[in-house]
């Protein structure tokens, strides 16, 4: 048993390169992605192990670049609206809601309470898609694969609601600049109760099966531990802080939309293990689950969901520049925007959680981890690779 | 009144008298309009042609009529006088339009003889058997009536323009 | 960990006895939701193909193209939106953007074909499974990409211009003009329409930029009387603008003076710029009016040494001489007018051909000579008694009024017709009662019922604010004159319909439904004619005719060869298509003057 600090093996050279002989037959170079069952999306891990231990890793994005904010830069304000959202596909939404309310902000428009509401339930409708999805990952990772199963059923019901609403399942385009496109169809809150219902009873089957379970919890308790002095440093967001013990929290910090008129508390977790950001998202999920009654139960009935636009063909902006940011399932979600005055964006930049957490924080996490531990702990971390390759 | 105006207005008459009249109206009304052709500004010549050879084609209608040797016996027939017939026959009488009329002039005089002759077969046509005369004279009515609708709208247009 | 995790996740067992939750059939069992935005459908009936689907699709998916047996006509461009579902990302934008409401989404989303190509079809013409789908997204009742209301034109109330001729219409301050450019989707149907084909979208884009002077630039490639224009235009533009189809159209005849209005005319003339150096031929036009004064423009920049014979005073023709003040003031027309006189165009006023000056001579002194004498002679009704000297002509009464020539104004006064010239007159004489004798006695008779009146509606709206008396459906009958001679008013009967079944003009009566319209005066402004006498016999009997007008080819040319004729006299009235008609002669003329060059 390797008794030393492991944080200082394998030891580095001035420069910074690992100070081993690659060739001498004790390393190995894998590759974990961009084709592999434990890689999350088009990504992929360059390791180096000795034995099962991972000595050095570095993640190779690019796979999926497909230049949204460039493609901005010669699109009218309206003409970004529909491909913001293909930015991250798991959870859409955010790219709509950051997009558009930094536009209304620099365009100087108020946009009317209803849309405040229906994009405040629209968000939280996609964090619950989000951490479903996320639940069968982590399972998945260990090899659980009944809980992925269950979550992409009620995940399917979760679409289900926004393809009322919205028209659409995955990309559903519907916060516009502006406001939203419409109203909820008739019979929608009881339609979403029931889906809330069955999401609970899923998530009770998957409390049982998950998280009281001898195999996750040997797998997951003290594994991939996050030491509250990186959250700064790496800018650790959301869960992944929150179960660090930090209850950061945009959707309190900073409030946006209608959260100062909802009821909730930061969810938090203190041992900041795979097992414990695990646990707080399956928290944070029934957190989504209330609010979206809440929502339901106070939002306006009736009232104008989109305020008045110039004609959208020839739409200019002043100049000006803000960055707009939310709370989305993996922590801050960010859009920086710059207006020169003409009809196109000058500049784009979307922050997208995972880029900090899935690149640089991975890279220093994974340093020692045990390989068949690498999957979990790379979904541990909520990755989505689209948001980091805008 | 002449005696023979008098006598056209009896009651009773023969077809054979109606068509002569007929036959007289559409004759005049030619010779009228092809005088009147030079006369007129050349800019609205092509409406007195176009009456005039209107006109042409009733007539030869009614004098192929009259050399069929098989209507012989009907045209004897004697009909009852139809009211419009003295207005028909009025029509006749040849107005001076002046020395150069315009089209108004011309378009007026046209529709008054037109709506008379309408008038006149559409009487004619009711009040004959069904056979090749009452089958002219409905033919004749609804040409006339085309006619008087054309000429219509081509006052309206040119008189009643608005002037936008 | 306890004992319990251990048994737990054993739990997951009971799912063995649950009933499968997938759907098992779900191409027929799976219908998409209401709002579900699936193939587009597209209503052929509206759509206009004014292609502003095309320019929102930000995938490029959309293309504009013909398509056979839809023919582009006035307010349709005949083509129709072909979407390229290889591209369409789905987002409905071009259902939200749609001028019409035509293209909407089915909320069928299962296709299957095994040839790529047939997933780029033109929806409505392409007949498809779905074209009849109840369900699928439509667009938010409100129209939200784009502001449908017309920008509101200040005017003047009618307490404050009933006592002047002051103009009415104020105009757009800066602020304004650019909301209204703002709603223009640039689709260019107007420039079809438009008989000058003028850059229409182009300059409502400068009024958004604030770039007047690329305005007044565009202006001037296609109209020389754009303060003319800008006012009294009859915008057919409009009439085809994509606007209109679910809000008003945009006020392109207000945006054309709007920018005509921001631009000093000394800087109007610098922006055109100098003339083409001199050809050494000569041009005459007889009439200053807007067909002529075009042919003068284009022909003087061209390098013609231009002149022309106006019979009137002042130059504009029936712009000037028809329509009154307060609809076109003439400083508006002065400034159009020296724009032209500024690219060397001689305008020799008072100058009457057929009079001072003939044909013959005209004929002999140029190259090629315009024929651009407007329709200034007013036709009558010649009904009884309408050859007395108080029944008058409307063209006549304008043209005293505006050449300053003093007017026995009656107190009480019929107009017969219901044009714009009925109503220019009614109201020029209303005005001039109420500075006379404080009060307005103006009554207006028309065949038709006010839904088919001539005249424009807004005319008819401030003709009735400003107190004339209109009265639709009377056909006149009789001027009564009294035993005296004097004339008293105007006998009309009630029309029961002008048209038959076949929309002809069929007039018919009520002579039971008799009134009398009181007036001292009767003016007749029923139609016009061109007052061709100044061509003499011999000129008139060469000359071939078409219907009563002068025979024409499409550029313009008489049969004789060195005379062209253009605007109101051979095409009827209309400023914009004068305009048009001055472009085409010129055209015409200068290719006849220019030596071509000898073709192999």
């Amino acid at each position: 048993m390797f008794e030393l600090d492991r944080s200082q093996y394998p030891q580095k050279k001035a420069d910074g390169t690992l100070d081993i002989d690659l060739t001498s037959g004790k390393y190995l170079k894998l590759w974990q992605g961009p084709q592999h069952p434990g890689i999350t999306g088009n990504m992929a891990i360059e390791l180096t192990v000795c034995g099962d231990e991972v000595v050095d890793a570095t993640t190779h994005v690019g796979y999926l670049h497909r230049g949204f904010e460039k493609l901005m830069e010669r699109r009218t304000f309206m003409q970004c609206f529909p491909i913001v959202c293909r930015i991250c596909v798991p959870e859409p939404d955010f790219n709509e809601y950051c997009y558009a309310a930094a536009v209304e902000e620099l365009a100087g428009l108020e946009i009317p309470e209803l849309a405040h509401w229906i994009r405040t339930l629209i968000l939280e409708m996609g964090r619950v898609n989000s951490y479903l999805m996320y639940l069968g990952g982590q399972a998945g990772a260990f090899g659980q694969g009944v809980i992925g199963q269950w979550t992409t059923y009620v995940r399917d019901l979760m679409l289900d609601r926004f393809e009322e609403l919205t028209g659409a399942r995955i990309y559903h385009m519907f916060i516009i600049p502006g406001g939203v496109r419409d109203n909820l169809p008739d019979g929608f809150a009881g339609r979403m109760e029931e889906t809330l219902r069955e999401i609970e009873s899923v998530l009770a089957d998957v409390d049982r099966v998950m998280f009281h379970n001898a195999v996750f919890k040997k797998r997951a308790v003290g594994v991939g531990v996050i030491d509250t002095a990186w959250l700064d440093s790496y800018g650790i967001t959301g869960p992944n802080a929150r179960a660090a013990g930090v209850a950061k929290d945009v959707r309190k910090d900073q409030p946006y939309l209608v959260y100062p008129e909802l009821e909730f508390e930061a969810v938090t977790g203190k041992d900041s293990d795979i097992y414990t950001r695990a646990d707080v998202r399956r928290r944070d999920l029934l957190l989504s689950l209330d609010l979206i009654r809440q929502i339901l139960s106070r939002l306006p009935k009736t009232g104008a969901v989109m305020t008045k636009l110039p004609n959208v063909l020839h739409w200019k902006i002043p100049r000006g520049e803000t960055y707009v940011r939310g709370e989305c399932s993996r922590g801050e979600y960010g859009y920086y925007l710059v207006t020169d005055g003409s009809g196109y964006p000058r500049r784009v930049n979307v922050r997208g959680p995972s880029y900090t957490h899935s690149i640089a924080l991975f890279e220093r996490m994974v340093i020692n981890a045990n390989i068949s531990d690498v999957a979990a702990l790379l979904v541990s971390l909520h990755t989505y690779p689209p948001e980091i390759e805008r | 009144m002449s005696e023979a105006s008098i006598q056209r207005l009896q009651s009773k008459t023969t077809l054979k008298e109606i068509l002569e009249v007929a036959t007289e109206f559409e004759r005049t009304a030619r010779d009228f309009y092809t005088d009147l052709i030079p006369k007129v500004h050349k800019s609205i010549r092509y409406l007195v042609e176009e009456l005039a050879t209107e006109e042409q084609e009733h007539y030869d209608l009614f004098t192929q009529m009259a050399a069929r040797d098989d209507l012989e016996q009907q045209l004897k027939v004697e009909v009852e006088r139809p009211t419009s017939d003295h207005k028909f026959s009025d029509c006749i009488h040849l107005p001076d339009l002046g020395e150069q009329p315009d089209d108004q002039a011309v378009l007026q005089y046209a529709l008054r003889r037109e709506h008379a002759a309408m008038e006149q077969y559409h009487a004619l046509a009711q009040g004959t058997e069904a056979g090749p005369i009452h089958d002219l004279f409905l033919y004749l009515a609804n040409e006339e009536t085309k006619h008087k609708n054309e000429l219509e709208k081509l006052y309206y247009a040119t008189v009643h323009s608005g002037g936008v | 960990m306890s004992i319990s995790d251990v048994l737990s996740p054993f739990t997951a067992w009971k799912n063995l006895f649950r009933d499968p939750v997938t759907i098992k059939d779900p191409l027929n069992e799976r219908p998409g939701a209401a709002r579900y935005r699936g193939f587009h459908k597209n209503d052929m009936d509206k759509c206009i193909g004014c292609g502003t689907c095309e320019t929102i699709c930000q995938n490029g998916a959309i293309d504009m193209l013909p398509v056979e047996g839809i023919p582009a006509v006035q307010g349709d461009s005949g083509l129709r939106p072909r979407i390229d579902y290889g591209r369409c990302c789905w987002c409905a934008l071009c259902v939200d953007v749609c001028m019409t409401g035509s293209l909407t989404m089915s909320n069928e989303y299962k296709w299957v074909e095994s040839d790529p190509d047939l997933f780029r079809f033109t929806p409505g013409v392409d007949k498809k499974y779905w074209d009849n789908a109840e369900l699928g997204y439509q667009r938010h009742d409100e129209k939200h990409l784009m502001p449908v209301a017309r920008e509101e034109m200040p005017e003047l109330h009618p307490e404050a211009r009933l006592d002047s001729f002051v103009e009415i219409v104020q105009g757009y301050n800066i602020e304004q003009a650019k909301l209204e450019a703002d709603r223009c989707v640039s689709c260019g149907l107007c420039i079809a329409t438009c008989p000058a084909h003028m850059a229409i979208p182009d300059y409502i884009k400068a009024v958004r930029d604030g770039d007047y002077e690329r305005g007044v630039q565009l202006l001037y490639e296609t109209n020389p009387f754009s303060q003319v224009c800008g006012r009294v235009c009859t915008h057919c533009c409009e009439d085809s603008c994509a606007a209109r189809h679910e809000g008003d159209p945009i006020a392109i005849r207000w945006l054309k003076r709007h920018i005509i209005d921001q631009v000093p005319q000394e800087k109007v003339i610098e922006l055109i710029g100098k003339p083409a150096a001199p050809t050494g031929k000569k041009v005459a036009i007889i009439g200053a009016g807007p067909a002529g004064l075009t042919a003068a423009f284009d022909l003087a920049r061209l390098g013609h040494a231009v002149t022309v014979y106006e019979a009137q005073a002042a130059g504009g023709g029936m712009t000037r001489y028809g329509i009154p003040e307060y609809r076109l003031p003439y400083n508006a027309l002065d400034r159009d007018i020296a724009v032209i006189t500024a690219m060397g165009v001689e305008i020799k006023y008072n100058q009457r051909v057929g009079t001072d000056i003939t044909m013959q001579q005209l004929e002999a002194d140029y190259d090629a000579v315009v024929l651009a004498i407007g329709l200034h002679q007013g036709r009558s009704t010649r009904i009884p008694g309408s050859d007395h000297p108080q029944v008058r002509k409307a063209v006549d009464l304008l043209r005293q009024i505006t050449a300053g020539e003093t007017i026995d104004v009656p107190k009480s006064m019929v107009v017969i017709g219901g044009g714009n010239v009925a109503m220019d007159i009614a109201r020029s004489m209303a005005r001039l009662q109420l500075q006379h004798y404080g009060e307005i006695r103006v009554t207006l008779t028309a065949l038709e019922d006010k839904a088919h009146f001539l005249a424009d509606p807004v005319e008819i709206k401030e003709s009735l604010e400003e107190q004339i008396n209109i009265l639709d459906s009377r056909g006149p009958q009789a001027c009564v004159i009294d035993d005296n001679g004097k004339l008293l008013g105007l006998k009309t009967w009630k029309v029961l319909s002008i048209f038959d079944a076949e929309r002809r003009f069929a007039p018919k009566y009520d002579p039971a439904d008799e009134q009398i319209h009181e007036g001292e005066m009767i003016v007749e402004a029923i139609g016009q004619m061109a007052d061709v006498s100044l061509l003499g016999d011999a000129l008139t009997e060469k000359l071939e005719w078409n219907r009563g007008r002068i025979q024409i080819d499409p550029n313009g040319r008489t049969s004789e060869n060195w005379l062209w004729s253009a605007g109101d006299c051979v095409k009827g009235p209309d400023v914009i298509n004068a305009v048009a008609d001055g472009h085409r002669v010129a055209t015409s003329i200068h290719r006849a003057l220019t030596p071509q060059e000898a073709t192999a």
